[in-house]
């Protein structure tokens, strides 16, 4: 149920129309949403270990009156810029840059915005080469030392280990039309089926709608898109999604840090409380 | 020598026999005859070229344990069938036959001892569903690193995973976030974390617990690394070296701290446990 009147479950979209939509050409970005909250936006660059990950965009603004960290991947819109973003696919250095500027962000006491909207890590050598894998693993296990409020939305594909690298946070909300998923359609179709044009079948059994991770627990809130979807409008689509935030926003700013990271630890911890609440999965602790 | 050390000078190779694994006829690294009780003796590591042969949960247990020592935690949490999983086999059966075959989830778990020293261990088990971290797997381990956290006992791990299980979907991704929640109370608490690295060590697992040991020990061959090479080769056609994502590649690029035979595992993890206690 979303705050806007109506509900995401009375969208008749299939799960590929769905996923068409996470991934439209003129889908707003990162940087859409993050100059419209934001205006006098700075963006700050690098990891200071060896290099600047264009997919990953963060950097400070001011936000309803108070300096924000804001941090988002970022898509391009034409084709140069879409391969010099690297289609919002991070690399190693990304998730040490979005470390590093949390960091920064904890120093000064500034709250922390990250928009999520990446197909997954980059699956390329170069990336393998410099430590993928521990790179996404130490930005997890990190986020929850980080001890200024997180907020997190899902603004379009939520992919794999790619996104919940940047996805560990206090609150965690999607906009309607986007998808978060254990692995994107293409990959969960060529892991299981080993044959990645089977991607809408797989993509109907991952259930990666926000609607259904709504069900499930994983996110807090579906923030109704503007009639026709986000894309059909970034201003009405920057508004909803700036209102969500700041409303979940609210009241962790209040919480003394202690309180906070238990709250995150238990958010994550016990995510999957169908473990505790269906006998079948066996004893609590 | 402190009595400890003199002990770990004559640690056997394994805490007791490990179980009988099908092996082929010939080794496929080097192709001489292999004889089951000489590999089985030789924690199945082929003596002539030193191939290692894949384990089990229940031979990795039988490695590093004491003999007597295992005590097997959460072995009763079960895994369900959340999404409704059908094509192209419905998970449900897929792991009620894995069930009925005597394997017990993708982690198992429990305290045990390794030259007397008391340990959390827990084990991947490639052969169910590709040692995929699920739910129940996530639950095992978290839970393990917070007794460990508390308690202080050393935690060793040993993985051999394909990542987050798709059948589990979005849930099994959170797993990575439950597991590193908790692996960062243990470190936060000093507790000493050995992570042992085997073939294969994939996608979620490699991006969750499996490489942030405060060790990481890779097994000589083992593949290790994010994303599978028939994936990069699709995304990006690139060609990969051979060696890429090997465990000599991740010491060279600075992934691990070292690359040791399965023979030298057990005195390693003893002695470490004396050094870091």
């Amino acid at each position: 149920m979303t705050r806007h009147g109506r509900k995401p479950d009375e969208t008749t979209l299939t799960v590929w129309q769905v996923i068409e939509l996470a991934r439209h050409a003129d889908r707003p970005y990162s940087l859409d949403y993050i100059r419209r909250l934001a205006p006098d936006f700075i963006e700050l660059h690098g990891d200071r270990l060896s290099a600047d990950d264009p997919a990953l965009v963060g950097g400070v603004g001011t936000w309803h009156g108070r300096t924000t960290m804001f941090l988002g991947h970022q898509k391009g819109r034409s084709l140069k810029e879409r391969v010099s973003r690297n289609w919002g696919m991070m690399h190693p250095e990304g998730y040490r840059k979005a470390i590093r500027l949390a960091h920064h962000a904890a120093k000064f006491g500034f709250p922390i915005v990250s928009l999520i909207d990446t197909p997954g890590a980059y699956p390329g050598a170069g990336a393998e080469e410099r430590g993928i894998a521990a790179a996404i693993a130490e930005a997890i296990m990190e986020w929850f030392r980080i001890p200024v409020p997180i907020v997190a939305a899902v603004i379009g594909e939520g992919g794999s280990g790619g996104a919940l690298g940047m996805g560990v946070a206090d609150r965690v909300i999607m906009l309607e039309n986007s998808i978060y998923s254990v692995a994107s359609p293409e990959a969960a179709a060529s892991i299981v089926w080993r044959d990645n044009a089977r991607k809408v079948e797989a993509a109907e059994q991952l259930q990666l709608t926000s609607r259904d991770l709504l069900a499930m627990g994983v996110v807090e809130e579906v923030v109704t898109e503007p009639k026709g979807s986000a894309h059909a409008d970034h201003d009405a689509a920057a508004a909803a999604l700036d209102e969500a935030l700041h409303r979940h926003l609210q009241p962790l700013l209040a919480q003394p840090t202690a309180e906070l990271l238990q709250h995150r630890y238990e958010r994550f911890r016990y995510i999957d409380s169908l473990i505790h609440a269906e006998p079948q999965f066996g004893p609590k602790i | 020598m402190s009595a400890l050390a003199k002990a770990s000078s004559e640690l056997r190779i394994a805490g007791s026999k490990l179980p009988v694994i099908p092996l082929p006829t010939n080794c496929p690294g080097c192709g001489v005859a292999l004889d089951l009780e000489t590999m089985r003796k030789h924690n199945y590591v082929c003596p002539d070229c030193g191939h290692h042969f894949r384990l089990g949960a229940d031979a990795w247990i039988a490695l590093v344990a004491d003999r007597g020592s295992w005590q097997e935690r959460w072995g009763d949490v079960r895994s369900h069938d959340l999404l409704n999983w059908k094509v192209p086999k419905p998970y449900q059966e897929v792991v009620e036959h894995l069930l009925e075959e005597g394997l017990n989830e993708a982690v198992r778990t429990g305290t045990c001892t390794l030259a007397g020293r008391p340990i959390w261990l827990a084990a991947f088990d490639f052969r169910f569903v590709g040692g995929t971290l699920s739910i129940v797997a996530g639950e095992r381990l978290a839970r393990g690193m917070e007794q460990a956290a508390s308690s202080g006992l050393p935690y060793v791990l040993i993985s051999a995973s394909g990542g987050a299980r798709m059948q589990e979907g979005v849930l099994a991704l959170m797993q990575l976030a439950k597991v590193n929640a908790a692996l960062g109370r243990l470190h936060a608490a000093g507790v000493p974390y050995f992570s042992v690295l085997t073939d294969p060590t994939f996608g979620g697992t490699a991006a969750s617990l499996a490489l942030l040991g405060d060790v990481n020990i890779a097994e000589p061959g083992a593949a290790i690394g994010f994303t599978g090479p028939r994936v990069i080769k699709q995304a990006t056609y690139a060609d990969l070296p051979p060696g890429f994502q090997s465990a000599e590649f991740q010491l060279a690029h600075g992934q691990v701290d070292l690359v040791l035979p399965r023979t030298e595992l057990r005195r390693l993890l003893a002695h470490l446990l004396e050094m870091y206690p």
